[in-house]
């Protein structure tokens, strides 16, 4: 893994002494990444580890740190605020530079009128929330919540959250970009490139986006994002989302135009076919299935206890033997939180009426509990602000999300039975968090309007007990087959399970694909704009011909 | 090869009686309403399947012979349907008009190219439902042509992007692969096969970390012939009114419509100068279009649908009444012929080329609040050739949530007057420049706009040829259009 001095020193002249370093107790805090355990060698929590850390300031200095490492061969892996442990190097013995984009963390302007932002990649959702609100307007914050780059949202990783359903997905959201490739040149898309401002992606002509934003984006697998414009969107609330209450369970005010709600379902036709009223009726502000992730039968006693200052975590297996916790556990086994917001006094409540009538006409009801004042207001908040993303670690530590498949309503239906039966069966082996076998959750729809979504099944093991973390593997395994039997693909495990495979063994997955031409395709973008190969295996490709020999074997 | 062997090998692929070379029938694809440079293509072939259109791109490949791509009828407008070289073939989509599925559940049609707006609209309403389409479209306008060439649609609060409603597509691409976009490509080949385990095709992203669908918008038909797509639908409104709103100026309307926009009131949203006002609702002559005598209205259509509907329609009414009342500006029950022209398609003769029998257009995308300024621009230059202001119809439409607009100018004309055609070319190329200089951002750069518009983004050019050479290869779709 020696490189020479000469790169370092290059790169060194380029963003200055103090913005690069290779000291191995910097460089394994980048590789110390969540999930590593469950595919790296000895259960480590170490990726591996990059062979130096540089902290560029601007397009110019990635460009030209990106020059050097095409001239010594050193592959680029950015990051930004990062999110699983594709975020890290790929490979040991693979020299790489991660890329931290810390110092690129300006809001460079909010067209307040024509409703958009200019940020760099290090502005994070809730900086650029905090911002915008003042001016009433508001941003979709992905699932992975308010700690998350936009520019990652937006441009290289998957866009969606609670207000993609009114608000669009970012990819959507995403107006102008500025991408450095991994061969060092500096691409801006849409009316940005023909020089007249960041308000439009598309065009001129065909949309050069489109090579590389996709459903999950490129997730620094091609080259490094330096800027992006994102739309924002009108924002009925307060100016400044003010804490309420004591912590953990911070409350956010309701507004007289807002209503905040849990709604259950008396099963899962019963959930499909509301889901499919409330699109029909263009109802809702935040649409998402969060407070599930606690598992259905424990998350009314985890949020009812989280909320309540006098409590601790330590009582919330009291709290879950609680008959009167035990029934609101029951009403709300199969529920999503719902906000509505209207732009009226009158909308507001014609919006009321047409859900209550939403509930009457599907079976579905208001989990009552759940929307009481103290639980609404910490709903109101958990939802605005998405800033509870630590809750998704609360019980040991660490969690991973299986399934995950998206599609239609229905076709969500039909496979959530499997993925509850096949939860519950790996919890018998005591090593995972057993929460019931329904730890699933998601967006009400990841694409502006509704129809799109997958619930992901939170798998909580503790990632310092080897045998949680093998049976965690063995779900992982089990929810691959199980989604098999269903007829669906692999999987969000399987995207998990594929960074610790072979280069090999996830060319002979991707030439299963039933249709080739995307990969081929991919393949060819490869070459032309990262011809050193720079950029890791996060942007698809596959060698020419391995699918037939992959068939061959 | 020769013309005839040609031929007889074209008729091999789509049948005898689906080639053509009669000289009438080649006149009416060598040239079309715009200034492009009349060139007659060799054969029009009408593929009547996915398999045929796939085995005509191959063929092309083999036998060099460029393919133009057409689905909907004449009269075309932009000479992006013109050969821009010579021994072409016209591949006449029209043939190819299925409706192939209408998912109520799921609010998705897929379509064939050849689907028109007058054959779809009414087809969606017997099942409740109904697409966003562009304003008064013609009737014999391909569905998917019109989303593939991105043209503007009515209902901004809708467009969560700028290809929206068209989500997941079948290409054949030039090299004469084929493949579907977004979702659907990362099923089986085979709609049925993606049907039975529940893929409906709702998604435009991917597959993987692709937008295929991207790299053929826009595209003007140089990527891939789409031989179907899905389109995302509505349900049918059960309640509607529609609302105008006027004013001396169009400066006078920016800030409403901004708010307007950004509240997300209403359906259709626009802004039409009374020209515009005018030729929409067939009024050639005089005024009595409902503009009061203002040079400028908004107009505005309320929708109510599933629960409430009325009432969803008066709530909305009421925020829109608060809404001018708070910019000095009245909200008035739009004419009937205005409300109803939101949902039609054009008449026999298109409403653009009515007045003077021929039209030609300068649009592009710009955000509000310089539309001003680009209407002045292009007052200006017409000024300067002497073309009445009063002639120009100016049309501006709020997209993606209303953070872009299409401003989009016509310049009615008579196509026997040589004096006129000649006054108008020349407002065209000089506005062109002028506006291109100011910022203007032609999105969609047809014939002349092309050069303007890649001359001045050398990046854009180059990526494009390089997608451009990896799905067709041979350069037999479209030669000559865009920067290929």
């Amino acid at each position: 893994m020696e490189i020479s001095r000469d790169a370092y020193r290059a790169i060194e002249d380029i963003v200055g002494p103090e913005f690069i370093t290779d000291d191995p107790a910097f460089l394994d805090s980048y590789a110390f990444e969540w999930l590593a355990e469950l595919v790296r060698p000895n259960r480590s929590h170490y990726m591996p580890r990059p062979w130096a850390v540089v902290m560029p300031a601007s397009t110019a200095e990635v460009q030209g740190v990106t020059r050097v490492c095409n001239k010594y061969g050193i592959k680029i892996k950015p990051i930004s605020t990062g999110w699983y442990h594709w975020a890290a190097p790929m490979k040991d013995n693979d020299p790489t530079i991660q890329l931290d984009l810390r110092r690129m963390n300006r809001i460079l302007d909010i067209d307040e009128k024509n409703r958009f932002a200019i940020v760099e990649p290090y502005v994070i959702c809730a900086q650029l929330q905090a911002e915008v609100m003042k001016l009433g307007l508001n941003i979709n914050i992905i699932g992975a919540g308010s700690s998350t780059s936009i520019v990652a949202s937006a441009c290289a990783y998957f866009g969606g959250g609670p207000n993609s359903y009114s608000m669009g997905n970012n990819s959507d959201n995403l107006l102008g970009q500025e991408w450095v490739t991994p061969a060092g040149e500096i691409i801006r898309t849409g009316s940005l490139s023909s020089g007249c401002g960041w308000f439009c992606s598309e065009g001129p002509g065909p949309s050069v986006r489109g090579i590389t934003r996709g459903v999950l984006g490129s997730r620094g697998g091609l080259g490094t994002y330096t800027k992006c414009a994102i739309k924002l969107n009108h924002w009925p609330g307060q100016k400044v989302l003010e804490p309420k209450g004591p912590p953990p369970g911070y409350r956010l005010e309701i507004p007289e135009n807002f209503r905040v709600y849990t709604i259950g379902a008396p099963d899962w036709d019963a959930w499909v076919n509301c889901y499919h009223a409330i699109y029909d009726n263009g109802i809702g502000y935040v649409f998402h299935r969060q407070f599930n992730l606690a598992g259905a039968d424990l998350a009314a006693a985890l949020w009812l206890t989280y909320i309540d200052p006098k409590k601790t975590l330590n009582d919330v297996e009291t709290a879950s033997k609680d008959p009167a916790i035990q029934k609101v556990a029951e009403e709300g086994r199969i529920s999503f939180q719902l906000i509505l917001a209207g732009n009226s006094m009158e909308s507001i409540k014609l919006q009321d009426k047409v859900l209550d009538a939403i509930l009457a006409q599907t079976g579905c009801y208001k989990v009552a509990r759940f929307c009481e004042p103290d639980m609404a207001e910490f709903t109101n908040m958990y939802m605005q602000r998405l800033g509870h993303k630590h809750c998704n670690f609360i019980w040991v530590g660490g969690y991973m999300g299986s399934w995950m498949q998206a599609g239609t309503p229905d076709y969500v239906r039909n496979y959530i039975p499997t993925a509850i039966k096949g939860f519950e069966r790996d919890q018998k082996s005591h090593l995972l968090v057993e929460c019931g076998g329904d730890a699933t959750m998601g967006c009400g729809s990841t694409i502006g309007g509704g129809g799109y979504f997958g619930l992901e099944q939170f798998v909580s093991y503790d990632p310092n007990d080897n045998d949680s973390i093998d049976a965690c593997i063995k779900h992982m395994e089990d929810a691959i087959k199980d989604a098999i039997s269903v007829g669906v693909p692999a999987g969000k495990e399987a995207l998990y399970l594929q960074i610790g495979w072979s280069d090999e063994r996830i060319w002979d997955a991707l030439s299963k694909i039933p249709q080739q031409f995307i990969l081929n395709f991919q393949t060819k973008i490869k070459d032309a704009f990262d011809p050193n190969y720079l950029g890791d295996r996060n942007y698809q490709w596959i060698p020419p011909g391995w699918g037939q020999k992959a068939d061959a074997k | 090869m020769g013309m005839n062997s040609k031929k007889e090998e074209l008729m091999g692929i789509v049948g005898q009686g689906n080639v053509s070379d009669d000289p009438a029938c080649l006149n009416g694809y060598a040239q079309d309403q715009s200034f492009a440079l009349p060139i007659k293509p060799w054969f029009v072939a009408r593929p009547q399947t996915a398999e045929q259109v796939q085995e005509l791109v191959k063929w092309a490949n083999a036998t060099a012979t460029p393919l133009v791509p057409v689905s909907s009828g004449a009269p075309h407008f932009n000479g992006d349907t013109v050969p821009s070289a010579t021994e072409a073939v016209i591949v006449d989509l029209s043939g190819m008009n299925k409706i192939l599925k209408i998912d109520h559940r799921n609010k998705i049609v897929i379509v064939e190219p050849g689907v028109t707006y007058a054959e779809l609209q009414p087809a969606l309403e017997k099942a409740g439902l109904r697409i966003t389409q562009p304003l008064l479209p013609r009737a014999n306008k391909s569905v998917i042509a019109s989303l593939l060439e991105r043209q503007p649609t009515m209902i901004p609060r809708l467009n969560y992007s700028l290809p929206e409603p068209l989500r997941v597509c079948g290409v054949v691409w030039g090299s004469g692969e084929y493949s579907f976009t977004g979702e659907g490509g990362m099923g089986p080949r085979s709609l049925e096969d993606q049907w039975k385990i529940g893929l409906a095709q709702v998604n435009q992203q991917g597959p993987l970390a692709t937008d295929l669908v991207r790299l053929v918008t826009g595209a003007q038909g140089t990527m891939g012939i789409v031989v179907w797509a899905s389109i995302k639908c509505e349900l049918l409104p059960a309640a509607r009114k529609c609302f105008v709103v006027k004013a001396a100026q169009l400066e006078e309307l920016v800030d409403f419509c901004y708010r307007l926009e950004r509240l997300r009131i209403g359906d259709e949203v626009m802004i039409l100068n009374r020209r515009q006002l005018r030729a929409v609702i067939g009024k050639t002559n005089g005024c009595g279009c409902g503009c009061g005598g203002a040079d400028w209205t908004v107009v505005i259509g309320l929708a109510g649908r599933a629960l409430y509907p009325q009432e969803k329609v008066d709530v909305q009414e009421h925020e829109l009444q608060a809404l001018v009342k708070e910019f000095g500006l009245q909200a008035l029950d739009a004419p009937p012929e205005v409300a109803a022209s939101l949902l039609a398609v054009s008449g026999e003769t298109y409403w653009k080329v009515a007045s003077k029998g021929a039209c030609q257009e300068i649009f592009f995308l710009t955000t509000l609040d310089k539309a001003p300024r680009f209407v002045k621009t292009v007052e200006q230059v017409a000024a300067r050739f002497e073309y009445p202001a009063s002639d120009i119809g100016i049309y501006i439409q709020p997209q993606h949530h209303g953070v872009s607009q299409h401003v989009e100018f016509s310049l009615p004309y008579n196509p026997a007057d040589k004096r006129e055609v000649e006054k108008v070319k020349a407002i065209y190329t000089a506005a062109s420049e002028e506006l291109v200089a100011q910022g203007a951002y032609f999105s969609r750069p047809y014939g002349a706009w092309a050069d303007l518009v890649y001359s001045r983004d050398a990046t854009s050019s180059r990526v494009l040829r390089t997608v451009k050479q990896i799905v067709d290869p041979n350069q037999i779709l479209n030669p000559g259009k865009l920067c290929f």
